[in-house]
């Protein structure tokens, strides 16, 4: 299933079994690409958006020299172009870091999933709404957090979202990313992240070894990142903001 | 922490560090910056002129700081 992992407990809008059905329907196209293929460029016309099945994708800006900037990283599970629907263009580049596949969403379809079925149409609205708070937690890591800090909120917040999707068991996970990767998320240089990674293992709260990453102190690692996951309305008791479940109508 | 505080300016010092033959300038808050050592020596020198510019004025303008 191509869904199996979209908006898995996130709270109040995990699919039921029409939903779905629906956009497993809906998939025109399911393709696997090498990592780092460009797969849409800033100011192409789309007709499709793209649900990540396996692999890690990005977003990024390349600054006047060509250098990038990382401005999001998707996980499987996430509808990464839904922007694209209402937008029909995006203003950044996509592009797979690993090697990904993906399942193509025709537009036409999501205008149709939009006249017959409004909760479900509600919970792509949500998908995107969850894009951009991230995008708040990664614009609050680069404005306010020294190197180490930066670091070590990308990972609490990779972690997060990995665990929500069922692909880390909370405190261990795959990331096949480079320091390289790493340097244009967190807008630092790669030997500033080397040592970064170095001083997370060296405090005893994190260890990041051949594309996998153990978090020894999650919460002192969390601490070090001013990391509070509220932000990603993940489905957990603990999480301090209302529940986004609506009453039914 | 008021919410005013983010922008006032910072009485703590960046602590700079040299690894692999640069120089890395870590904090205060958001700061995190990798420099060649020409580049860290020049921007050091650059700090401290300014410093002493901005510590004359407060002495003329018998101010505290901004």
């Amino acid at each position: 299933m191509f869904t199996e992992r979209f908006l898995r407990n996130r709270r109040g809008v995990s699919l039921d079994a029409v939903e779905r059905a629906r956009i497993e329907t809906a998939v025109s196209e399911v393709k696997t690409y090498p990592a780092r293929t460009i797969m849409a460029r800033a100011g192409e016309p789309l007709g499709q958006s793209t649900l990540l099945v396996e692999g890690i994708m990005s977003r990024y800006l390349d600054d006047r020299r060509g250098l990038r900037q990382l401005v999001a990283i998707h996980i499987p599970g996430d509808f990464l172009d839904l922007h694209a629907y209402p937008l029909e263009v995006l203003d950044h580049d996509v592009a797979t870091l690993t090697p990904a596949t993906v399942a193509t969403v025709p537009h036409a379809e999501l205008d149709r999933i939009a006249d017959e079925m409004p909760e479900l149409t509600r919970k792509l609205w949500f998908a995107t709404l969850l894009d951009a708070a991230i995008h708040r937690a990664w614009l609050f890591r680069l404005g306010r957090l020294d190197a180490v800090g930066r670091v070590a909120h990308f990972l609490c917040e990779t972690n997060s979202r990995l665990f929500s999707a069922g692909l880390s068991d909370g405190r261990r996970f795959a990331l096949p990313l480079t320091q390289a990767d790493i340097a244009e998320i967190c807008g630092l240089t790669t030997v500033h992240v080397n040592r970064v990674v170095r001083v997370l293992r060296e405090e005893g709260l994190c260890l990041f070894r051949s594309s996998l990453v153990e978090i020894a102190d999650p919460a002192g690692l969390a601490a070090r990142a001013q990391f509070n996951p509220a932000y990603l309305y993940i489905e957990d008791p603990d999480n301090i903001l209302p529940s986004t479940k609506r009453p039914n109508r | 922490m008021s919410i005013d505080d983010a922008t006032e300016p910072h009485a703590e010092p960046g602590v700079a560090s040299a690894e692999k033959g640069l120089v890395m300038l870590d904090g205060p808050d958001g700061v995190a910056v990798t420099m060649t050592a020409e580049a860290a020596a020049a921007t050091g020198r650059s700090l401290i002129v300014a410093a002493g510019v901005a510590q004359a004025q407060l002495s003329a303008s018998g101010d505290a700081p901004l």
